[in-house]
């Protein structure tokens, strides 16, 4: 069992917990390997995925640091990510390992972090109301209007063109 | 020959006068986006469809409402420094967030989307969100393939000053989301005076 780095003692643990969020272990992009959630406790189950085997690349991934083995990252209909799920044994240990993930093909490797933790940790959720409008809706349009002054000018020019023509005594 | 031009002329005319007459009266009034109905509010939570076994953590990309036309990409947020969440950035009024350090959607738990009503220049992503209905169906695209179905339960107007923080953004034991966006009137001064929160919890998948 390769287990990388870190291997927190109890305190260090409650700190780094503490600070932990399930944010993304890297923050998407190419060239590195994310992990949902990126604290797990044992047992729960971590989705990886990549953008760095391009796309339709499949890539074979190793947790065998957590006690998780091998487990494949199938291409994704999404923006050629390849995704990949495997479960955190019961039995792990409090740490922080490194997952693997092998492109096939071309051999390239990317890598993520995954911290396991005693306790499950619950990001604080947010507060108060959220700022997701400024009254842009409620003023007049400004493009119905246009269209409007448009049409209305159609309008008086045809009217103009049938008085002309009435006047001229055509018949209408 | 020219009567005719006569006749199609008149017809034209009298099409753009009253087209003209109403695009200048319902361009130039203004468009409250819709609010949701005490109806729409909680019910008895024992009804409405049962709730579906969880999902895997898979972080979402799109969200799809179908009966308010709803198809949008999803943008990881954070929260600000007085710890509301974060927003879309306004200049993408087509865009959707979730809050991505929280549970992912299809989770157990309580999943967060939030989208713009407006922005200067006009509606955004979420203008209809007070028109839909209880049993309305929420879709999100997941990650890892899947497609997480949620059914709507309730549609609530909370004031800013008073927000169920609990209620809204709490934890849940089954798989929920709430989708939200501003609303409960407006003041020149002060925007919108708080918000407009869809409850829906996941009934199936794909």
């Amino acid at each position: 069992m390769r287990r990388i780095a870190r291997l927190l003692t109890g305190t260090a643990l409650a700190v780094a917990a503490a600070a932990l969020t399930a944010a993304p272990a890297h923050g998407g992009g190419t060239g590195s390997l994310d992990v949902y959630p990126s604290s797990v406790v044992p047992g729960g189950s971590v989705s990886v995925n990549t953008t760095a085997c391009g796309a339709d690349g499949a890539a074979a991934g190793d947790a065998s640091a957590v006690g998780a083995g091998q487990f494949t990252l199938a291409p994704s209909s999404h923006e050629g990510n390849a995704i990949g799920q495997f479960r955190v044994p019961p039995s792990a240990q409090p740490g922080t390992y490194e997952i693997v993930a092998r492109c096939s093909g071309g051999g390239r490797e990317v890598r993520g972090d995954l911290v396991v933790t005693l306790t499950s940790v619950r990001p604080a959720h947010p507060r108060g109301s959220v700022k997701t409008g400024v009254g842009g809706a409620l003023g007049p349009d400004p493009v119905q209007t246009a269209a409007g002054v448009a049409a209305l000018a159609v309008a008086a020019a045809g009217g103009t063109w049938l008085l002309h023509r009435r006047a001229r005594g055509d018949g209408i | 020959m020219r009567r005719y031009g006569n006749t199609a002329m008149a017809a034209v005319t009298a099409v753009a006068l009253c087209a003209g007459a109403w695009l200048l009266r319902d361009g130039t009034t203004s468009h409250a986006p819709p609010q949701p109905s005490a109806a729409e509010a909680h019910a008895d939570p024992a009804a409405g469809r049962p709730a579906a076994p969880a999902l895997p953590p898979s972080p979402p990309d799109r969200i799809r409402i179908p009966a308010i036309r709803v198809d949008a990409p999803l943008t990881g947020l954070g929260l600000t420094p007085t710890g509301s969440l974060e927003v879309p950035p306004a200049g993408r009024p087509d865009l959707a967030g979730w809050y991505e350090a929280g549970t992912t959607p299809g989770e157990r738990g309580t999943a967060i989307v939030a989208g713009h009503v407006d922005n200067a220049e006009g509606p955004a992503v979420f203008y209809g969100l007070g028109a839909l209905r209880r049993g309305g169906t929420i879709e999100v695209d997941r990650r890892d393939g899947s497609v997480a179905v949620f059914t709507v339960d309730a549609v609530e107007v909370y004031q800013a000053k008073n927000f169920p923080d609990e209620k809204v953004y709490g934890p849940a034991r089954r798989p929920e989301l709430r989708v939200i966006t501003c609303g409960g009137g407006y003041s020149r001064a002060t925007g919108y005076q708080g918000n407009v929160v869809v409850f829906a919890h996941l009934t199936g998948s794909r």
